[in-house]
């Protein structure tokens, strides 16, 4: 009687959890999105960043290439920062804070990115400056437009709705 | 009327056979229910009498009753529930309707909407009042501990409190020399716990409403400031 | 043949009813039920209030839902247009609204007042410790409607706020388990129109059913526990 009854359980529950597996979207599709950046990289100076979003329409958001804390691999973003450290080194950073995902703001005086949340700091590399976070900023692949300066294309998805 | 008296569910009107007249008894062993609907204050005859009849839904899904201390007690330590404890309760509900039909009329600021949710707006969540010094306690350590960590913990403590208060505050007491084991009203040490989680909870939402200029140096990432 | 009084003809139904069910038995023993004098202490009605608050936002709800659309694709999405028309245009969209907005945030004051009350006077204790488990997942339960419903209108601040909740629950250190109550939750990658849908079908459908079941075991609890004495 008890392995009947779990074979019941178990023949009801299973369709139900996999019912509830999200289904991608039809449109749904993976690729390079580019994006116009405001300032284009080589006018970047040392500490400085320039904010971008993903694009509307189609509604689209940025893969991360990598992950800490809140943020994985694969997570999305939807929004990002082009960013040269005080190094000249050029990171292109996912604009969610890893310790609970709120957009980061650059702080042009103190030369970081401040999480309004929860009150988190990074450096303009990523790394953290102050917690709660403890895991640096998630980075995006990408790669500049050769014909155009001011374009990069960076990873991501078409979410289709 | 039967003299031996029943424990459980339906003892209370066990004890009160079809026919029995209303006896006020010198001591007796519980309260003799009128059997049939005499006592009614709206007869079978009333206009209303189908609502009162629809209300006996109610009893009927709450099944029988048990057979409660007020069984026990003196009718003057006791009243009926239908008047006499019933009547503040339509009053309770209209006063709460009024207020907070006056809350929506005047105070808008909560009820209006921000503009339609954008993934791409830069903002700061700054969740309501009862979930606000949970927010703020986020800030005070790692992610993980502060959040599911205590909070799986706390809620485990909640469920499990009775079993807990029976099982350890006993022995608590019979270390202190104390003759019982009080209710928390009276226990200087549940009492303390109740009280001083109640303190940290008001401190935490005040420090997050002060605002965000408002910073405390703080064990970890110090300092914190509010929401 | 004469015509009978109204009365008389409703005696009969009564009587025929009666002799089905013993109704007006029922009604007599729960309305002449003895209540114990201590509970006419101000701080032993919380419990009532919270249960005619629920019955405020069930009604409420029940009328809101007749104008909502759990639609959150596009921008403005038909979610947040449908919460602004119940606000601005439709009559007394305000007040119902508002009813249902206020009367949460009453409600979770009440619910914690009415668990104050039940752990200051000792109201958990044998035999009512399962009753309090009853109570303290219904706590949780109110907080799950309030944060479900805290998306349903889709705006900025319902929109952070959600995915933030759905990241700190999602913060398990087991990567494979995390991602699993993501995309459940989520009901995708991101935050988004699947998200709004599921967070209505618990708001709507499953927590007011769990809530009334729960309550529905909590009041029979009582009645057989009967109402606890201060110790």
């Amino acid at each position: 009687m008890s392995s009947l009854l779990t074979a019941t359980v178990v023949a009801g529950g299973l369709p139900i959890l996999v019912f509830l597996w999200p289904a991608p979207p039809k449109d749904q599709k993976k690729g390079k999105i580019k994006i116009q950046l405001t300032k284009s990289i080589d006018q970047l100076a040392n500490g400085d960043a320039v904010k971008f979003d993903a694009p509307k329409s189609p509604n689209s958001a940025f893969i991360m290439a990598d992950g800490g804390g809140d943020n994985a691999a694969g997570d999305l973003a939807f929004g990002g920062f082009a960013v040269k450290d005080q190094q000249g080194k050029v990171h292109v950073l996912a604009i969610n804070c890893s310790h609970l995902g709120c957009s980061i703001a650059l702080n042009d005086t103190d030369k970081s990115f401040d999480c309004p949340c929860h009150g988190s700091r990074f450096h303009l590399d990523g790394t953290v400056r102050h917690g709660p976070a403890s895991a640096p900023l998630s980075n995006l692949s990408w790669e500049q437009d050769n014909s155009d300066p001011s374009t990069i294309a960076i990873e991501g998805i078409v979410l289709g709705f | 009327m039967s003299e031996e008296k029943k424990e459980g569910p339906g003892a209370a009107t066990a004890t009160a056979p079809k026919e029995t007249p209303i006896i006020e008894v010198d001591g007796h062993v519980g309260h003799t229910l009128e059997p049939d609907y005499k006592r009614l204050p709206i007869g079978p005859d009333h206009i209303l009498y189908p609502v009162v009849v629809g209300l006996a839904l109610f009893p009927i899904l709450m099944g029988d009753a048990g057979h409660h201390l007020a069984d026990d007690m003196p009718d003057e330590d006791t009243h009926p529930f239908f008047p006499d404890h019933f009547w503040p309760y339509p009053i309770i509900a209209i006063v709460m309707l009024i207020a907070v039909g006056l809350l929506s009329a005047y105070v808008q600021k909560n009820l209006q909407l921000e503009p339609s949710a954008d993934p791409r707006a830069v903002t700061i969540p700054r969740p309501d009042w009862y979930f606000l010094f949970l927010f703020q306690f986020l800030k005070l350590g790692n992610e993980f501990v502060f959040s599911i960590g205590i909070g799986t913990v706390v809620i485990i403590l909640l469920l499990i409190f009775p079993f807990l208060d029976s099982a350890l505050g006993p022995r608590v007491a019979k270390r202190l020399g104390w003759k019982k084991w009080p209710v928390p009203g009276r226990n200087i040490i549940t009492g303390s716990i109740f009280v001083g989680s109640l303190v940290i909870i008001a401190l935490l939402e005040l420090w997050a409403l002060a605002g965000p200029q408002f910073c405390v140096p703080w064990f970890v990432n110090s300092p914190v400031c509010g929401a | 043949m004469a015509i009978p009084h109204p009365r008389e003809i409703q005696l009969a139904v009564v009587n025929w009813l009666d002799e089905r069910y013993p109704f007006t038995k029922a009604v007599d023993e729960a309305l002449y039920q003895r209540v114990p004098n201590f509970a006419n202490a101000f701080y032993y009605c919380f419990g009532g209030m919270v249960f005619i608050l629920i019955v405020f936002q069930l009604l409420t709800g029940i009328l809101l839902a007749l104008y909502y659309v759990p639609d959150a694709s596009g921008n403005p999405a038909p979610a947040y247009t449908s919460v602004n028309f119940i606000q601005n245009s439709v009559y007394l969209g305000w007040l119902i609204r508002g009813v249902h907005f206020w009367g949460a945030n009453l409600l979770i004051i009440m619910v914690l007042l009415h668990m104050a009350r039940v752990y200051w006077t000792g109201s958990y204790r044998a035999p009512r410790e399962l009753n309090w488990i009853v109570g303290v997942t219904m706590l949780f339960l109110i907080l799950a409607l309030a944060l479900t419903g805290y998306l349903l209108p889709w705006d900025t601040k319902a929109y952070f706020a959600t995915e933030v909740t759905i990241k700190i629950t999602a913060g398990v250190p087991i990567a494979p388990v995390a991602t699993l109550i993501k995309e459940l939750l989520q009901g995708g990658p991101v935050v988004g129109p699947p998200t709004l849908q599921r967070f209505f079908t618990l708001h709507v459908f499953v927590l007011p059913a769990l809530i009334v079941l729960f309550m529905y075991v909590h009041f029979r609890f009582i009645r057989a526990h009967g109402i606890a004495q201060p110790m």
